[in-house]
């Protein structure tokens, strides 16, 4: 508004000339340009320095005849009210537009119209017209806010205090809201945006940072007033956004034919309220009323006003103008970082913010307010003007209910004991300094290995817990003396001492403990499978939803186009702190671009038919190698499971039965770092696929040797008839486990070592190794298969779990200290990480679960051991458990749910019916977003290019302008020469152009 | 809630608690560590907001940000006048920011800053020659360095003005979380 009227000056035929005119922007510029230079030397608080310049300025300037300024100022410094304003807070950001917006608003303050009517006189109709709007305007905002808003109103210009501007600001917030939509979609439409945060984000808090982040470009350079401001406004003028909107503006006020009407009066709407965003709070309230008005007025004086096509210069003066005055306006309330501290939340986005955190609850306030990216002073001014805000309203409710003051206090004692809560979590939250070194040392990456182990070990615990305490403590409460001998082998062999513990399955009962005469019972049995049961229903489910988490966040493009070089150069892990590690890391990093350079270079060169055979034939090769190496471990651990049982029976040392275990390590210890030499063969030319072949390579490997096992257990030697064959599964997977453990230390502590060894003393060309983390994440996910299914066997595995990776973690970390150094390539630590989870979750837990799922429904329990002896199958236990319930008329419930639900096959069919439909539904609308995010992406660059068009039309006018009138420029010389806004635009015109052209030559590619 | 401290009131630490990602405890030891930076200028006692502002050579010498190549830009962009010296309130903000806990849209709102050398609000080209050079401690030549620019504005400037604005940069870092862990 501000902004247009002056502009509209401009223009108007009233003027005797184009100097006239011309004269006056500058001289506009000038005024504009005193309180600038003053803004950081003195503060907002200081009326008499403020109105002298001014009133100064506009004196000295002599050709200032229809200068509306000029009366303007003189009077309302007169007028005893206006110090008041000048030293309210608000006009501290208002400063600069404050001139033109006098103009604009003569409505405010009856007195001030009085010094504006001389000053007006001149085109009485126009000011007429102008104040008509306005007057209804500010008559709206007064019926809209009530009868008391008003006397507010007042005081707020009045006095220095803003608690009337404050009580407003809930108008002004549903005001704002209604209103901004608008600034914010028009902007868009001009081709250019207010602030990147708006049209992404949508938040209404960011133009505001964005404009303090604009800020230190007009602080930087001391100079602002005279000539060489434009230094500064070069800066500004470099940037399309506002330019841009202005450009509608100007089209829009003059004479653009190619732009249709409905978007003349949108871009000439858009302009008020785009600059009362930095007004006061006061500049709100008038805002909504007066913007319709205005855009139509616009359209009405623009289709009357004939003088503007003909005289080209004056738009382009008229539009420099008042986007100079109003970003100057911007830039300064926002250029004094303490001004702003201070005073960002008075400002519309600030109000908004504070009303749109109100209804929040407290915690979701709170997040809000610390993701806010400012200062810590306007964090806390923020939080103390909402917690303000809130105060004042519950109290209105508590006249209703005083159960506001008791859910208030109650809600805070939950705040503060969460928050003591949370400290103690982080106090005993496990390894964190440790982690905190690694991260510090390897980057991200290599930390994704130890959170993924720590997760694990979360995993196992919250497993144990819950085992120990359904399965291990009845037992252990009516446990009979153990009479076997402990030797000390036991630890390696899981067998002797222990298979009469509670470790094991055969060690439970099948009764129903009783205790006393009180009638409690404990039945042994469902406990057992119902325990299980919710374990593993709790650990599927965790991984579900953790791998959908994971998922969600790391996948959300849907198309992947970069070759990631960007990714590189913002990669820039800044966890890392070490030293030595920054330094080898900067080094890397420089290597990896060259990779990749030459690789994009290289890109055109395509592989000859011969070259392209060798690469396919080492691949297929690799791949029959690697299958086969498999094939061959997996058929091995087969016979030799086989042949095991009669192994054993001709060796009676009891360590014989470590055969098996000790086989299958040796396996999984060297048959990875044989697919790991394939890399020489195969020349991948991504990295990462390599590392996704040897994952998939690996896995494959480890879970088809698991496969075969089971199978070995479940068909051969669960049916084989022994005794208590279940104890028997559980001590070789006990065993297995162990092996691993054992390997695992020994590989760490002696072969990464002689690893280290080799390669700084004896084969120095080799160096130090990276740590590999595929390889130990995938030795991690194989262990946890082997706990999973072994948690039925022996309940306590999950703890031995827990123990050996408390171990592991401290003996991975002093070895990665020792002999390993930060990786080279940049590793996508957390897309790998989803996948880590996806494999643990996708052949590993899933085959757990089949592998359990068989044993309870096909096989039938040992007869003499264990708390399922004597049942056909292990999953009668939980019909007879159905059947004792339907006697009882009061579980009839339970025996409902079971029959209708879980045993029905009807059920599931229509369950899985409707999982599938439901499916199917996303993923169209996965496909549809897509789509959308494809056209979404089009348009952003399509803006792109309609911004670069209007920047085009107004360098093109700019031309014409000069070449219309150069003996018009001529005498003026000196005075363009301070107006460098005209210059300093032509020169980022023309460097907006050369984006233009690297764009449109960037397009065809694209 | 002991009140062995004096330093903050309790409002004061609230208030602390309630705008950065930190716990109580973890204010206090920030609080003193920002003291051992400057023993003799830090106060005890910050009930009255004392106007305290510990020098950038001090902050860039903390063991976090010693050997960050972008520690200055860091210091910059967190200090109210940027030019590295810290008050308080600006080091607890640079913590919290860099802390595991702050969301990625903040750290990516401040990482845009941080590689924004010159303040412009936009990553252009010179910004990202500064950032490559900064990263490759200047062992990739000059015309290296300008293609990687090229091909950086290639892959992420979505709306083809040469430069990238703040949603670009956002944009790419969503697609690739691995930033800014």
């Amino acid at each position: 508004m501000s902004a247009y009227s002056n502009n509209a000056y401009e223009e108007d035929p009233d003027y005797p000339d184009y100097y006239g005119s011309q004269n006056h922007t500058r001289g506009y510029l000038k005024t504009q340009d005193y309180p600038d230079s003053l803004g950081p030397l003195n503060n907002s608080e200081d009326p008499n320095t403020r109105s002298n310049p001014y009133s100064a300025d506009s004196r000295t300037s002599p050709d200032y005849p229809g200068s509306l300024a000029e009366p303007d100022y003189p009077g309302s410094w007169s007028d005893p009210y206006y110090p008041g304003t000048r030293s309210n807070p608000y006009s501290a950001r208002s400063r600069s537009p404050d001139n033109p917006k006098s103009l604009a608003e003569p409505d405010y303050i009856g007195s001030w119209s009085n010094p504006y009517h001389p000053g007006s006189s001149r085109e009485p109709d126009y000011s007429e017209s102008q104040r008509n709007p306005d007057f209804a305007g500010s008559k709206g905002s007064g019926n809209y806010a009530g009868s008391r808003t008003n006397p507010d109103y007042l005081d707020s210009l009045g006095e220095p205090d803003y608690a009337g501007a404050q009580g407003n600001s809930n108008h002004s917030g549903s005001r704002a809201n209604s209103n901004h939509p608008d600034s914010r979609r028009n902007p868009e439409y001009a081709g250019s945006r207010i602030s990147p945060y708006i049209d992404t984000l949508g938040e209404p808090d960011y133009p505001d940072a964005e404009n303090q982040s604009n800020s230190p470009n007009f602080f930087g350079e001391p100079d602002y007033p005279g000539a060489e401001d434009y230094g500064n406004s070069t800066k500004f003028w470099g940037e399309p956004d506002y330019p841009g909107a202005e450009n509608g503006h100007d089209y829009g006020a003059s004479e653009n034919p190619e732009m249709t009407r409905e978007m003349l009066s949108r871009a000439s709407s858009i302009q008020p309220s785009f600059h009362r965003e930095g007004d006061s709070p006061l500049g709100i309230l008038g805002r909504q009323d007066g913007d319709y008005p205005e855009s139509i007025e616009m359209k009405s004086r623009e289709m009357a006003n004939p003088y503007s096509p003909s005289v080209p210069g004056a738009p382009g003066n008229g539009y420099v103008n008042p986007a100079y005055v109003g970003d100057n306006g911007l830039s300064q309330a926002y250029g004094d970082p303490p001004l702003s501290g201070h005073d960002w939340h008075k400002s519309p986005q600030g109000q908004k913010l504070i009303a749109s955190l109100i209804p929040m609850t407290s915690r979701d306030r709170i997040k809000a307010i610390r993701n806010q990216p400012r200062t810590m002073e306007e964090k806390r001014n923020l939080r103390k003007m909402v917690d303000k805000e809130k105060s004042k309203q519950p109290r209105r409710i508590l006249e209703l209910n005083g159960c506001a003051q008791c859910l208030n206090s109650i809600s805070l004692a939950y705040r503060r004991s969460k928050n003591s809560l949370l400290e103690l979590f982080n106090s005993i939250s496990l390894w964190q300094k440790t982690l905190k070194v690694i991260g510090g040392k390897f980057g991200t990456s290599v930390l994704s290995y130890f959170n993924f182990l720590r997760w694990l070990l979360k995993f196992n615990i919250f497993l144990f817990i819950v085992t120990f305490s359904f399965i291990i403590i009845p037992q252990l409460t009516m446990a009979e003396k153990n009479r076997l001998r402990f030797t000390g082998l036991e630890f390696l062999t899981g067998a002797g001492y222990f298979g009469n513990t509670v470790m094991y399955y055969g060690f439970y009962t099948n009764t129903t403990i009783r205790h006393g005469s009180s009638g409690t019972s404990y039945n042994m049995q469902l406990a057992y499978i119902f325990t299980v049961g919710v374990c593993f229903s709790v650990c599927f489910f965790s991984l579900l939803f953790s791998m959908a988490r994971y998922f969600r966040n790391n996948f959300i493009n849907p198309h992947v186009y970069s070759r990631g070089i960007a990714k590189l150069i913002f990669c820039w892990d800044f966890t890392v702190t070490h030293e030595s590690a920054v330094k080898l890391k900067q080094k890397n990093l420089s290597t990896e671009i060259r990779e990749n350079l030459s690789e994009i270079r290289q890109e055109n060169v395509k592989l000859t038919l011969n070259q392209r055979l060798i690469r396919f034939s080492a691949h297929l090769a690799a791949w029959v190698v690697s299958t086969g190496a498999a094939i061959a471990c997996c058929i091995a651990v087969y016979y030799l499971a086989e042949n095991n049982s009669e192994f054993l029976k001709n060796h009676e040392n009891p360590g014989a039965v470590l055969l098996l275990p000790f086989v299958v390590s040796c396996i999984n210890l060297v048959v990875p770092r044989f697919y790991s030499m394939f890399r020489l063969v195969e020349r991948y030319e991504m990295p990462r696929h390599e590392v996704y072949i040897l994952l998939i390579r690996n896995i494959c490997l480890k879970l088809s040797i698991i496969g075969i096992l089971c199978y070995y257990w479940l068909n051969i030697v669960a049916l084989a008839g022994e005794e208590c064959w279940e104890t028997l599964i559980g001590q070789e997977i006990y065993r297995l486990l162990l092996m691993d453990f054992v390997f695992s230390l020994a590989d760490s502590f002696l072969g990464e070592f002689l690893r280290r060894i080799i390669g700084m003393r004896l084969i120095t060309s080799l160096g130090l190794q990276e740590f590999d983390i595929a390889r130990n994440v995938l030795e991690l996910i194989y262990a946890q298969t082997l706990v999973w299914i072994g948690t039925f066997f022996c309940p306590l595995l999950p703890f031995i779990q827990m123990i050996t990776l408390f171990i592991m973690f401290y003996v991975k970390n002093i070895s990665l200290m020792m002999n390993f150094q930060p990786l080279s390539k940049a590793w996508r630590a957390s897309q790998m990480m989803t996948f880590f989870i996806f494999l643990l979750f996708f052949p590993s837990f899933t085959g757990v679960l089949c592998t359990l799922a068989i044993t309870i429904w096909r096989l039938k329990p040992s007869a003499d051991c264990g708390p399922f002896r004597g049942l056909p199958f292990f999953i009668q236990s939980i019909y007879s458990w159905i059947d004792t319930l339907s006697k009882r008329p009061s579980y009839l419930w339970v025996v409902w749910i079971y029959q209708n639900l879980v045993g029905s096959v009807h059920f599931f069919f229509i369950l899985t019916l409707i999982v599938l439909i439901i499916t199917y539904l996303y993923w169209q609308i996965t496909e549809g977003r897509k789509i959308m995010i494809r056209m979404l992406h089009e348009q952003i660059i399509n803006e792109g290019k309609d911004k670069m068009f209007l920047i085009e039309k107004l360098i093109k006018l700019q031309d014409t302008e000069k070449r219309a009138s150069p003996t018009l420029f001529m005498p003026e010389r000196r005075d363009v020469e301070q107006s460098g806004p005209l210059r300093v635009r032509e020169h980022d015109a023309a460097r907006d152009l050369r984006f233009r052209r690297s764009v449109q030559e960037d397009n065809p590619k694209a | 809630m002991g009140n062995k401290q004096t330093v903050f009131t309790h409002e004061q630490l609230e208030a602390y608690q309630d705008c950065t990602f930190f716990t109580r405890k973890e204010i206090m030891r920030l609080f003193y560590r920002y003291k051992d930076l400057a023993p003799q200028l830090v106060p005890l006692d910050y009930t009255s907001y004392p106007d305290v502002k510990v020098p950038y050579e001090l902050i860039g010498s903390m063991p976090e940000l010693k050997d960050n190549p972008f520690r200055q830009r860091i210091a910059q962009v967190f200090s109210e006048d940027g030019d590295g010296h810290m008050t308080l309130d600006n080091f607890l903000d640079m913590f919290s920011v860099m802390s595991e806990m702050a969301p990625r849209d903040l750290k990516a709102y401040y990482a845009f800053k941080i590689y924004d050398f010159n303040n412009d609000d936009y990553i252009c080209v010179w910004d990202l020659e500064q950032t490559v050079t900064k990263l490759t401690r200047g062992e990739l030549s000059a015309e290296e360095v300008s293609l990687v620019c090229e091909k950086v504005l290639d892959e992420a400037d979505g709306d083809h003005d040469g430069r990238l604005s703040l949603e670009d940069f956002q944009n790419m870092i969503l697609r690739a979380p691995d930033f800014l862990r």
